[in-house]
């Protein structure tokens, strides 16, 4: 039998740094910025650092061009970020999007932004509206792509927004006009189902496609929204579909913060879905051990085990919403843990989602001790 | 003919100065009391549109509820707010309420400012609270319904009755997706001992295969998102007062007030006799913008108006 290796990398986002966010904004950058460029840049050994320095010393009024250099310097800073944490699969923490759901209405036609709307506490997103049938007159992120591609050997993998996530956080104001008051779930599931299938077909997939076409070898399709209408988990099966459908290329589906039982049976659907990236820490306990009991948050595992789908499963083993720096050896227990309910040839490993709410600190202890929680588990497995 | 009423229970939307002014706060480029002002400006902003609109009800929007639980489950004895959950079929979150050891209790119950007592007409208010159902059963597990109606809830309502509210209407969240066995809820809602009328409503969800069973419930009012639920499923003739979903807040396109009085003409005829027409929108107003939320409540009295007159 050869060796288990678990693969590991991140899921998306990371946060922009101040010097990132207050150039291309257009407010004054301090020394302080500078100076956290500088540790940064030092710290992960960014090859010509000294141009960003350089840039970030004028401190107010870049130019266009300035600001695109700055973007790349960011873009550059969160490659190595993660090279350096020891992932093996790298993107660019998604260092040139507004937001996932933003980056998409605003490279898309047929959305206007409406306003701000609250996510949970203090924490909001922009929200736009359906107004005519959406569509891409080009990929928007090849660029982007390109980039990271030039700047890495690892293994890339470009998160995109999935369609169903774009229309369940949308306001329809095109396929739900003529008034849903009253109407029958059918009327209101045919709007729904057009809505889903004219972004996966229209903007998702050419997107999509034209990045593969430039080499693209990994796709993830982020639907976070996947269970909010439990009803609708078939219509996240079929945008998914219809997203990949031509695509040659390994594709996969991260889902978060969700009920995953709703998954069961519909992805038995997914047409050559490589795996399923899922989020599980946020609801584990901190304390060691590999047996069932000790791991509340893997619960869900088993349904996994018993499903005819029998795709990969990307294990979420650090909670991206605290500071709390997961230990290694609990990443290892996580880790052992899912690879005894699934076997561990099923278990990839990443945290359970992009890592955008945390300091580049945090996230850097984060994801470190997550390769070397993998590392663990697979010395206890291999025996080495 | 049923009388109709009109009111925006649950949680308000922020507006863009308040969104701005929370923000700022985390970046710690202002202050608590800066962020309050705003909040204050905020709830006088709220009370004026609701009596602008004409509502018949007016609701202070629970504008620093972080979200329906957390007030409760911070707040009481033997629970703690949990892990961040994804709530519903919204794109928001919660914090699912965990046990913590111990009998749960509600410590003391709310005031201000999660109630602006102050700034609410006496006898003329409507509160949102959670069922007590949904608390338990989005909860994170280990948590009883009745303890929470019994413990929390219903010494909550005590007190907001004898601050003048005039009627609470109780989300539930958690009787969607099928197979639901309403028993639980039953029993909860007789636990609340409750000195005031209660209207349980189900916000954002097709209420069509419970309907049957909640008429059956010790509560005045019912209320149904009539954006997802068929008109068809009602009863007929529905004994209990409904809540009428009719301004849809999980969605920017503004509703026609002749529409919504047209659907609301149709109500008020499948309703028995002593039960009122009270037309809402079909959940917290706060999933759409501030801007977009003033103009549904705008519409929602005028939708409002002309049912009446045309009665």
């Amino acid at each position: 039998m050869s060796e288990i290796r678990f693969t590991t990398r991140e899921i998306g986002s990371l946060a922009k740094p101040g010097w990132r966010v207050k150039s291309v904004s257009g407010r004054p950058v301090g020394s302080e910025d500078v100076e956290e460029a500088r540790r940064w840049g030092e710290r992960l050994g960014v090859e010509g650092r000294e141009r960003l320095f350089e840039l970030l010393a004028k401190g107010e009024g870049f130019t266009k061009e300035e600001r695109a250099e700055i973007q790349d310097f960011a873009a550059l800073y969160a490659i190595r970020l993660l090279e350096s944490a020891g992932l093996d699969v790298v993107y660019d923490g998604e260092q040139r999007r507004s937001e996932m759901y933003d980056h998409v209405a605003r490279h898309a036609r047929g959305f206007e932004s409406r306003g701000t709307v609250r996510s949970f506490d203090n924490k909001y997103y922009t929200k736009a509206a359906v107004v005519e049938r959406p569509r891409v007159e080009s990929p928007y992120d090849l660029e982007e792509f390109l980039f990271v591609r030039e700047h890495t050997d690892r293994v890339v993998k470009v998160p995109f927004t999935g369609a169903y996530t774009i229309l369940d956080w949308s306001y329809d104001e095109y396929y739900a006009a003529g008034s849903m008051l009253g109407a029958s779930a059918s009327r209101r599931a045919e709007a729904r189902r057009a809505f889903g299938l004219d972004v996966a077909r229209e903007v998702i997939r050419p997107n999509v496609e034209g990045l593969v076409e430039a080499g693209a070898g990994w796709v993830q399709i982020d639907e976070p929204a996947a269970t909010t209408r439990p009803e609708e988990v078939p219509l996240v099966v079929e945008t998914f579909n219809a997203t990949r459908e031509g695509i040659d290329a390994r594709t996969s589906m991260h889902i978060c913060f969700s009920d995953y039982a709703c998954l069961f049976p519909h992805i038995e659907d997914l047409v050559d879905c490589y795996e399923l990236q899922l989020e599980f820490a946020n609801r584990d306990s901190r304390e060691p051990g590999r047996k069932q009991e000790d791991r509340p948050g893997y619960a869900i595992l088993e349904k996994f085990a018993e499903s005819a789908w029998d795709g990969r499963i990307g294990l979420g083993v650090l909670d991206i919403h605290t500071n709390f720096i997961e230990p290694a050896e609990l990443v290892r227990d996580r880790i052992l843990h899912a690879a005894d309910v699934l076997g561990p040839e099923r278990i990839e490993v990443n945290p359970d989602c992009g890592l955008r709410t945390r300091t580049w600190e945090v996230a850097y202890e984060k994801l470190s001790n997550m390769v070397e929680g993998a590392r663990l588990a697979e010395r206890a497995i291999n025996g080495s | 003919m049923p009388q109709t009423k009109a009111y925006a229970p649950g949680i308000y939307a922020r507006s863009e100065e308040l969104v701005q002014a929370t923000r700022d706060l985390e970046r710690k480029r202002t202050t608590e009391k800066e962020v309050e002002r705003r909040r204050e400006e905020d709830l006088g902003r709220l009370l004026e549109a609701q009596r602008e609109a004409g509502l018949d009800y007016v609701s202070d929007g629970l504008l620093v509820w972080q979200d329906i639980f957390r007030p409760f489950a911070e707040a009481s004895e033997g629970i703690e707010p949990g892990p961040l959950t994804r709530f519903l079929n919204t794109n928001t979150f919660f914090r699912a309420p965990s046990p913590a050891g111990g009998r749960v209790r509600l410590a003391e119950p709310l005031g201000e400012p999660y109630f602006a007592f102050s700034r609410l007409p006496a006898g003329e208010w409507v509160a949102t609270l959670p069922s007590p159902h949904s608390f338990a059963a989005l909860s994170t597990g280990g948590i009883e319904a009745e303890e929470i109606a019994a413990n929390v809830i219903g010494p909550q309502i005590r007190h907001l009755a004898q601050r003048g509210c005039a009627l609470v209407v109780l989300q539930e969240a958690a009787l969607f997706g099928g197979n639901v066995d309403v028993s639980p809820l039953s029993r909860a809602l007789d636990a609340l001992e409750s000195p005031l009328p209660l209207a349980l409503q189900l916000p954002f969800g097709d209420a069509g295969e419970v309907l049957g069973e909640l008429v059956e419930l010790d509560v005045a009012a019912i209320g149904v998102d009539f954006y997802a639920t068929d008109v068809e499923a009602l009863p007929r003739p529905f004994p209990k007062t409904l809540l009428a979903g009719v301004i849809d807040s999980r969605n920017s396109l503004l509703e026609k007030p002749q529409e919504i009085a047209r659907f609301a003409a149709e109500l008020l005829g499948e309703l028995e006799e002593g039960a009122e027409l009270h037309l809402v929108p079909n959940g917290d107003l706060q999933f759409v913008p501030e801007k977009i939320a003033r103009q549904k409540l705008a519409l929602l009295g005028e939708a409002a108006r002309i049912t009446k007159e045309e009665r």
